[in-house]
Order: structure tokens, then C-alpha cells, then sequence
């Protein structure tokens, strides 16, 4: 499922409870908020929220989805070659609403019972098909998962936290490594 | 304070063995103080939020599972991410506690992984002409691609074995260093 089909799919009642939560995690600084303060904020009864995520984890999973499609939705691309300038794009997004990208890169790194970890894949994959049809299926498979990687939360917070870098220098250095995973492939696009 | 210490990495070791049965996200507090024998409120005492519990996990579980094997070369950092790589595979629990705590809000002190310095040593050893910005474009992309992040996530979104993740990454170290101009590394 991706991002944007999980949205569509929310009633109003869970889009306003997702909604009131990502806007607590960027007040408190934290996703430690009780489910008492989610209800009030969304302006319904503690019980429903319980009744549509009966867990913590649930509602913080359902939560990452919800940002990813909507505070942090991307225009898409029509070319693989045009992926690094939508990773750019997505780490200055990421550094506009840090806690919520937090939540993000957190959510897609649980293993089995947390997010899809990379809900772009099928995209990357249908462009890279499109383009670049001669790959062996190893090539294929390092330069969508290379480019996946990099188009992440998980980038932004890797390079602010490891290196101190701003956010324009790490919009620069993920879309300059995204820029060499393509080199190998640049002159190999279908006449 | 003295009991502190032990207290603090008794608690460690229990949510290490628990990891092996639960979730992070199933291990409790209450849980964690009936394997050591302390109250419910000395783990608080110790681990004031989850988020502090995970960090301090991941750094405990790291130096007694995944110790980084030293690296001066390139040609030993691969060896060293492939070994690690390997390791993670055989404890994928303990691996997703890794990748997990670096992607979360900072809780503890801000400094960089062991692994990011010596990226960056092997750096100005390797290629010592470059300019400061091709450099940290370099070390961030090493250090990104052999993260517990790159194995996890090519584990759950693409169900790569170690040595389909060894690959990817060497693929993937190998294009960012096709982007230096040949004089700028170091004459071995």
C-alpha cells in the first residue's frame, strides 16, 4: 500500500486524530503524548481513539504514513534522472519539520512490525524499467536500492546528526550521491 | 550513585535477553524491573523515556555484539561493513535496535559514531588533495550506505540476504568513489 492509497483510506475521524498527534509531537518535542491529549486536541473522546489505534504503536506507524503522504507528499518524477532533484526537494522538507521527520525515519526502521520501509520502490523501479531496460538484475537492484536510501528521512537525519551538516548541505550531499549512483547508467537510457 | 552503574547495565542486559522473545515496543518497564529486581521506579530513575532506554540499548548492544573492526583502507572498511553486515543478519533483533535508535530525536550527547571519524580519517589518508565539501559529500555517503539504516532497510523493503546487501553496498561505495578525479587519491 502506499503512502497516498493509506490516506484515502482514513475516515475523517482518523485523519483528525493523525493530524492532532503530529501536531503534538512538533509542540512536546517528543512522540511521548498521552492518548488523553491526542482526543482532546483532535476533539473527540479518548475511547475512540483507543477503538481506531489500540496501541501506541499503531497510531505512531499510522501517524508516519500520514505525514510521509501528506506534510512531506512529493510531486513525482518522470525520470530516474530526475530523482536527485526530488531527494533535494524532500531534505529541505524534512528540515523544515525536523520532529517529524524523526518520526518518519523511526517508523521505517522497526523491521517486520514497523513501516515500509521504502513505499518508493515500485515507482523507482517502473521509471528505472522504463529507461534503462538493459541492467542485470543485480545493477538493477543496487541503483533503485542506492536511490531509495537516499530518498528518505533516514538521509536527513543521518547527515544533520553524524556530521552537523545544515539543511543545504544536506540537500547537496544527498542528491550528489544520488547524482553518482546514476553516473554508471547515464549514456544507457532506450534509444 | 555507585549502584548506578551496575543497575544502569543490568538493564541493559535484561532488555538484551528479552529482545530475543519481544518487540522493543513489548518490553515494558514493569518487565525490565522484574528481571533485575529493582522497582518499576529505579528504571525510570535511570531511563527517564523510552527514547532514553533505546539509545542506550543500541550503544550497549553495539560494543557487545557489532564491535567495528578496525579500518585504515578502503579496502578494510568493506571488509569491515561486510562483516558487520554478516553479524546483523545473525541477530537482525539486535540490528533493528541499531537502526532504530539512530533515526530517533537525539536524547543523549550529540556525538558523532565512532564509525563517522574513522570514515573520515580513512579519508584524509586516502584522498588527501580533496576539497573540504567533495570530502564531507564523500565521508556522508560512506558512512550512510554502511549504516545499520542501509541493512534494514534493504532486509524489510527488499528481503536481501547479507551478502545481496554486501553487494548493493559495494555497488553503491563504488559509484561515489568513481566520482573522485584519480589524482586526488593517494599513491599506495
Amino acid at each position: 500500500m502506499t503512502g497516498s492509497t493509506a490516506v484515502a483510506a482514513l475516515s475523517g475521524t482518523q485523519a483528525a486524530i493523525l493530524a492532532a498527534y503530529a501536531e503534538l509531537i512538533e509542540e512536546v518535542g517528543s512522540d511521548d503524548v498521552s492518548y488523553r491529549l491526542v482526543a482532546r486536541r483532535a476533539g473527540i473522546a479518548e475511547r475512540t481513539v483507543f477503538r481506531n489505534y489500540p496501541t501506541r504503536v499503531d497510531l505512531l506507524l499510522a501517524t508516519a504514513a500520514w505525514i510521509d503522504a501528506t506534510v512531506f507528499a512529493r510531486e513525482e518524477s518522470h525520470s530516474i534522472f530526475d530523482i536527485p532533484l526530488a531527494i533535494r526537494d524532500a531534505m529541505q522538507r524534512y528540515d523544515a519539520r525536523p520532529e517529524l521527520a524523526h518520526v518518519v525515519a523511526e517508523a521505517a526502521m522497526r523491521g517486520v512490525s514497523g513501516a515500509a520501509p521504502s513505499p518508493g520502490r515500485a515507482q523507482l523501479e517502473r521509471l528505472l524499467d522504463a529507461e534503462v531496460s538493459s541492467l542485470d538484475a543485480a545493477q538493477r537492484r543496487a541503483v533503485v536500492v542506492a536511490l531509495s536510501h537516499l530518498d528518505s528521512a533516514a538521509a536527513w537525519v543521518t547527515f544533520r546528526r553524524e556530521f552537523g551538516m545544515d539543511s543545504r548541505d544536506i540537500a547537496d550531499a544527498a542528491a550528489w550521491a544520488a547524482e553518482a549512483v546514476l553516473d554508471g547508467i547515464r549514456d544507457r537510457v532506450a534509444p | 550513585m555507585e549502584e548506578s552503574v551496575d543497575t544502569a547495565t543490568a538493564i541493559l542486559a535484561s532488555a538484551a535477553a528479552l529482545l530475543r522473545q519481544h518487540t522493543f515496543d513489548d518490553i515494558s518497564y514493569r518487565a525490565l524491573a522484574d528481571e533485575v529486581g529493582i522497582s518499576e521506579r529505579t528504571v525510570y530513575r535511570q531511563y527517564p523515556t523510552r527514547a532514553h532506554l533505546l539509545a542506550a540499548l543500541s550503544t550497549w548492544i553495539e560494543q557487545a555484539f557489532f564491535p567495528l573492526p578496525p579500518f585504515v583502507t578502503l579496502a578494510d572498511f568493506r571488509t569491515a561493513v561486510h562483516e558487520r553486515f554478516r553479524a546483523f543478519d545473525a541477530s537482525p533483533a539486535y540490528a533493528y535496535v541499531g537502526a532504530r535508535a539512530s533515526a530517533i530525536s537525539l536524547t543523549l550527547d550529540a556525538e558523532p559514531a565512532y564509525i563517522t571519524r574513522a570514515i573520515e580519517a580513512m579519508l584524509d589518508v586516502a584522498a588527501p588533495t580533496l576539497n573540504r565539501r567533495d570530502r564531507r559529500r564523500v565521508a556522508a555517503s560512506l558512512r550512510y550506505f554502511s549504516s545499520a539504516m542501509f541493512w534494514a532497510r534493504l532486509r524489510t523493503g527488499f528481503d536481501l540476504d547479507a551478502g545481496e546487501i554486501c553487494d548493493a553496498f559495494d555497488r553503491a561505495v563504488g559509484a561515489v568513489l568513481a566520482r573522485l578525479p584519480d589524482r586526488t587519491r593517494a599513491q599506495p
